[in-house]
């Protein structure tokens, strides 16, 4: 059954042969070895950052905007939070970015004070599949009952009760939640903890979490699409992907009572408050009275100290003007992409922050 | 034979040794990848061994808040969608194999077997979307009517989303089956000439000539090639998430939403940050390996005695 080309075709294409696959086998380790020689670029023409997927089409569009308007190139490769917070533990990158604050655990692996830039404000929105897209209002209590698997049709009171006039049907409710570990998860969960005790002993809160009913579905795309093939579903995605796909969602009732349609305007609202200065702050039930509930920030990371593994001080200021830029004029480009931009007080707390950043334990000069 | 050596023959020689010195190597690249992949899943999987230690092969809670890990409800995810989708695809696969062997002209056969070469080489994502979008529809009709047939109310109202272990187990028995078809087609090929027509000349039709001495002459092969299958099941990873429901909890029927270790890490790891929980989902990756070596092994060890018999 074994061919054998190299008998028939002579000995000048067997020599050939073998020289060609010398050289292959040759090159293929050289290319290997030349990945370690290639590593850091020399400072200030380029930054390089890794994390969250939730901002990552904001941050390639500002980031090309950036690059224009100033030379300096920021590559950022959207590997997850995990993977961000991680590269930045290591040292491998000039920033990390994630979707939910570090954790004192976390913090502690950095060994050194972090900073947590925030960058925009997302909001998660339910999204449900029932005949004639009717316009639906919950409050915390009821969605958690509905993903704690207590609530399990459509036409149960609790919902029927914050939903007159609509008519809902006697239809079994398909749970649909994220099947990867997501900051939209993470954000999600921290939402129903603090509205329902109930959740938060059973369930808590976390990028994953051990989910009593559902079905998973691998990212937005793949929650959306089990939504949209299942009638009676309702699951959760980001605010940015049920507006670019029209998908329909609930007003949620917030902490002053009111029912409140997620928007770009509500989802900012939630971070009107009072503000912690260091800005790790889950902004979700906010108490501000036009907030949509299930709405936080998401964080560029960066270290406070930036000399660190042999960083010049050329990169620490091109780190602080890249991020400068970002909470000033780069905020203009936010709602073009459906991400809401940050309130002129938040903004200026996270100005505060980056201008904290030193470099040699003194201010990074301008 | 002349005695002195030319500059071409030096030439050659050097040729020679630089090429032995060149493959030995990447062969010794290759063996050590493999031994440094186990290292290397055992030593980052240690927080998680020390957690939970041998109990994590049968605890069935996975909960990443709380930090408790087992594996079961994965291996059991795993084994099921495995060896369903090898159960179902077999008999499609064997007839395939014969046909292509022993009734097909060869105007047909030939597109047959390079459309089969196509099927396998299809990217796993591709399948999965179709499993998606086309067969989980039809999963989930079927469970309906399944549900009214056993006058199931819980069935009926709890199961009708499609995605769960039947599906997965029906789309791998698709992907695989490309697989063992073309390898057993491989064994059917090389029976030899002689026993076949021997059969046929003692007045043999051609049905007791696939009974009596093809199947039997390729047992082993075959039982090798699907074990060679069910390791390829085992280990996919894309297709099975998109329609398996990523539910990570014990399956109760075969229309649950579960969970497999390939699906868990690919939905787990990017965003896992706490060394424990990392840990833990690399034990899982730790299992994996385990179960492709022994499948892995086990198929050597049939195909050699299919060999020697």
């Amino acid at each position: 059954m074994r061919e054998a080309p190299f008998e028939e075709a002579g000995m000048r294409t067997h020599r050939w042969a073998s020289a060609v696959t010398v050289v292959l086998v040759v090159a293929a380790v050289l290319a290997l070895a030349g990945c370690g020689l290639t590593g850091q670029p020399s400072a200030v023409k380029s930054l390089t950052g890794a994390g969250a997927t939730f901002p990552y089409p904001l941050y390639s569009k500002m980031f090309d905007l950036y690059d224009g308007a100033t030379g300096v190139r920021v590559n950022y490769s959207s590997i997850g939070s995990g993977g961000g917070i991680k590269a930045l533990t290591d040292k491998t990158v000039d920033f990390g970015a994630s979707d939910a604050f570090l954790t004192d655990e976390e913090q502690a692996a950095m060994g050194a004070p972090v900073l947590h830039i925030p960058t925009c404000i997302g909001a998660v929105v339910l999204s449900y599949n029932l005949e004639g897209k009717p316009s639906l209002r919950l409050d915390g209590a009821t969605v958690a009952a509905i993903f704690l698997g207590t609530i399990k049709k459509w036409n149960d009171p609790g919902i029927a009760s914050l939903n007159p006039g609509v008519p809902l049907p006697d239809l079994p409710i398909t749970v649909v939640h994220r099947s990867d570990g997501s900051g939209t998860t993470s954000i999600f969960t921290s939402y129903l903890s603090a509205v329902s005790p109930d959740w938060k002993s059973a369930v808590g809160a976390g990028k994953s979490v051990s989910w009593p009913v559902g079905i998973g579905g691998k990212g937005n795309d793949g929650v959306a699409g089990m939504i949209a093939q299942n009638k009676g579903a309702i699951g959760y995605v980001e605010l940015v992907y049920a507006e670019q796909s029209g998908m329909p969602a609930a007003s949620l009732r917030n902490s002053s009572g009111a029912f409140i349609a997620p928007s770009l305007a509500s989802s900012a609202a939630a971070a009107g408050g009072a503000l912690p200065d260091d800005l790790r702050v889950m902004i979700v039930d906010s108490l501000a009275p036009d907030a949509y509930p299930i709405s936080a920030f998401t964080w560029i990371l960066v270290y406070r100290e930036q000399q660190y593994a042999g960083r010049t001080l050329q990169q620490a200021q091109a780190l602080r003007d890249m991020l400068t830029w970002i909470l000033t004029e780069g905020q203009s480009i936010n709602e073009s992409l459906y991400y809401a931009r940050l309130p002129q007080a938040a903004a200026t707390k996270a100005l505060t922050l980056v201008n904290s950043m030193t470099y040699g334990g003194t201010t990074i000069p301008r | 034979m002349v005695a002195r050596q030319s500059r071409g023959d030096r030439r050659e020689l050097v040729r020679e040794r630089v090429f032995d010195a060149v493959s030995l190597t990447a062969a010794v690249a290759l063996v050590a990848t493999i031994v440094l992949f186990l290292l290397q899943l055992f030593i980052a999987s240690k927080d998680s061994r020390a957690a939970f230690g041998l109990p994590f092969l049968w605890r069935s809670e996975w909960n990443p808040v709380t930090e408790q890990f087992g594996a079961l409800p994965m291996i059991v995810g795993t084994l099921i969608t495995g060896f369903g989708a090898l159960l179902v695809s077999t008999p499609f696969a064997l007839g395939v194999a014969i046909f292509l062997a022993d009734y097909a002209n060869r105007r047909i056969a030939g597109p047959v077997k390079s459309l089969i070469g196509l099927l396998g080489g299809l990217p796993s994502v591709i399948f999965g979307l179709w499993g998606l979008f086309v067969l989980v529809p039809l999963v989930s009709r079927f469970e309906v009517w399944f549900g009214h047939l056993v006058g199931s109310e819980a069935l009926v109202s709890a199961g009708t989303t499609g995605v769960g272990l039947l599906s997965a187990i029906l789309l791998l028995a698709i992907m695989i089956l490309p697989f063992s078809a073309s390898l057993i087609l491989e064994s059917l090929i090389v029976v030899p000439a002689e026993l076949r027509e021997g059969a046929l000349a003692l007045g043999a039709t051609k049905w007791d000539t696939i009974q009596n001495i093809e199947l039997p002459y390729i047992r082993r092969s075959t039982v090798g090639a699907l074990v060679l299958a069910l390791g390829r099941a085992l280990g996919e990873t894309m297709a099975v998430t998109m329609v398996i429901g990523n539910g990570i909890r014990m399956p109760h029927s075969l229309f649950d939403p579960s969970n497999t270790l390939a699906s868990a890490i690919a939905n787990q790891f990017l965003e896992a940050t706490s060394p424990l929980y990392i840990s833990s989902l690399i034990e899982l990756g730790l299992i994996l390996f385990v179960l492709a070596i022994l499948i892995n092994v086990a198929a050597r060890v049939i195909l050699r005695r299919g060999v020697e018999t």
